[in-house]
């Protein structure tokens, strides 16, 4: 919990997210969707961390979102560690949906049920090559 | 017999070793103890730099007048602001506009010169005898500069980086590249064989980098192109693991379609690009 409250403060400074390593092409960066589910897995690997979370709809049906985050490296330096999101945890997150329609997206941040929010970019786009 | 063509090969080999001495590879020497200590007479570069100061404020530099236009990526020189392409050339990143598609970056290929320079990820300047080396957390990339006197080659291979030699012009290490590939773009514009990138790196403040790089191609430009950029110095921070392959889900097929693999979770990483 300590953990989380330095990273609110740390995260009231940064922008939405960035990516080192490709265009954004595959999200719809003029939208930002919201969803609230438990976190499904975390994977913290390069070059991005994914983070997948079950939406169950009115229906009672259960869909799960997969979510694209920033690198481990980049957000180990800005106050993320790998138990940041756990399975199970109950979140909220903000995020740019894919094009495709499919359930998914680029992570922008999340609130936990405490109210801290956790914000995932911060960074530059890369210089391209 | 095997003796004679033994000493055969060896005479072809002395003879080839002879005759590209000049541009080839010096040999390397165990430094002494007086080449360890000359270092300390020089900047301090060593250490973890990030681009545009990571929080400390980007473009620190910006006031420092040290040359028009530092700050982070800002270009300086080129007339308008920009890089001035010879009509030929500009014809030619017309030409290409547009086919290139997307980056490769997104199947894990490393970005080339300039490009990986200015990745959201820090760097470690090594100083050494005769080197100074850069590690770019990024892709896991290195820079070799020699300066140890050596000349640069006269055909180099093209490379990403290309190949670079160093020398120190008072407190400015001052690095001229040459040997580039295709994935080496100039703002954007194609280059010729003639490409040479000098890079002029100081210290503003002990904290504070300042590369400034400088494009000269008579092929593809009017005039020589500058940008400069600044770093910040994180005393507290070490390089990263970054293996792109680990669990990457982006990719861009052959036609340039940028696509990414979100649909597998359970802990194995899709099939390889």
């Amino acid at each position: 919990m300590r953990a989380r409250l330095v990273l609110f403060s740390i995260a009231l400074g940064m922008s939405a997210g960035a990516s080192a390593h490709h265009s954004f092409s595959v999200f719809n960066m003029q939208t930002e969707v919201s969803i609230t589910g438990v976190v499904k897995e975390v994977q913290w690997t390069n070059p991005h961390i994914f983070v997948w979370v079950d939406v169950t709809g009115e229906d009672g049906k259960v869909v799960t979102w997969g979510l694209e985050g920033m690198s481990p490296n980049f957000l180990a330096r800005r106050g993320w560690s790998r138990t940041t999101l756990e399975p199970g945890d109950e979140v909220t997150v903000s995020l740019r949906p894919l094009n495709s329609g499919e359930p998914g997206g680029m992570f922008i941040s999340t609130t936990t049920p405490e109210g801290v929010v956790l914000t995932m970019g911060g960074g530059r786009e890369g210089g391209g090559e | 017999m095997q003796h004679r063509i033994s000493a055969l090969l060896m005479g072809l080999g002395s003879a080839l070793v002879a005759t590209t001495a000049i541009t080839q590879w010096a040999v390397y020497e165990q430094p002494t103890a007086a080449d360890w200590a000359a270092l300390a007479e020089l900047p301090d570069f060593s250490g973890v730099w990030e681009r545009g100061g990571g929080g400390r404020g980007r473009g620190a530099a910006a006031g420092a007048g040290r040359a028009a236009g530092a700050g982070a990526g800002r270009a300086a020189g080129g007339g308008r602001g920009g890089a001035s392409p010879t009509p030929e050339y500009a014809a030619l990143r017309d030409q290409l506009r547009g086919t290139q598609g997307p980056s490769q970056m997104a199947n894990c290929l490393p970005p080339a010169m300039p490009g990986i320079m200015s990745q959201p990820y820090p760097m470690e300047f090594l100083m050494t005898p005769g080197k100074v080396t850069i590690i770019l957390e990024a892709f896991t990339q290195v820079r070799h500069i020699f300066t140890d006197g050596r000349e640069l080659p006269e055909f180099p291979d093209p490379t990403f980086f290309g190949t670079s030699i160093g020398r120190w012009e008072g407190d400015t290490l001052v690095v001229e590249s040459v040997g580039f590939n295709d994935f080496v773009t100039i703002a954007g514009i194609p280059h010729s064989d003639e490409l040479r990138i000098t890079e002029r790196i100081s210290l503003l403040d002990p904290d504070t980098m300042l590369i400034e790089t400088t494009f000269t191609d008579p092929l593809a430009l009017t005039e020589p192109y500058t940008t400069s950029a600044t770093f910040a110095r994180h005393r507290d921070w070490t390089l990263a693991e970054y293996i792109c392959q680990e669990n990457n889900r982006n990719f861009v097929t052959p036609d340039g379609e940028e696509g990414i693999i979100l649909d597998n979770p359970g802990g194995q990483p899709p099939p390889p690009n």
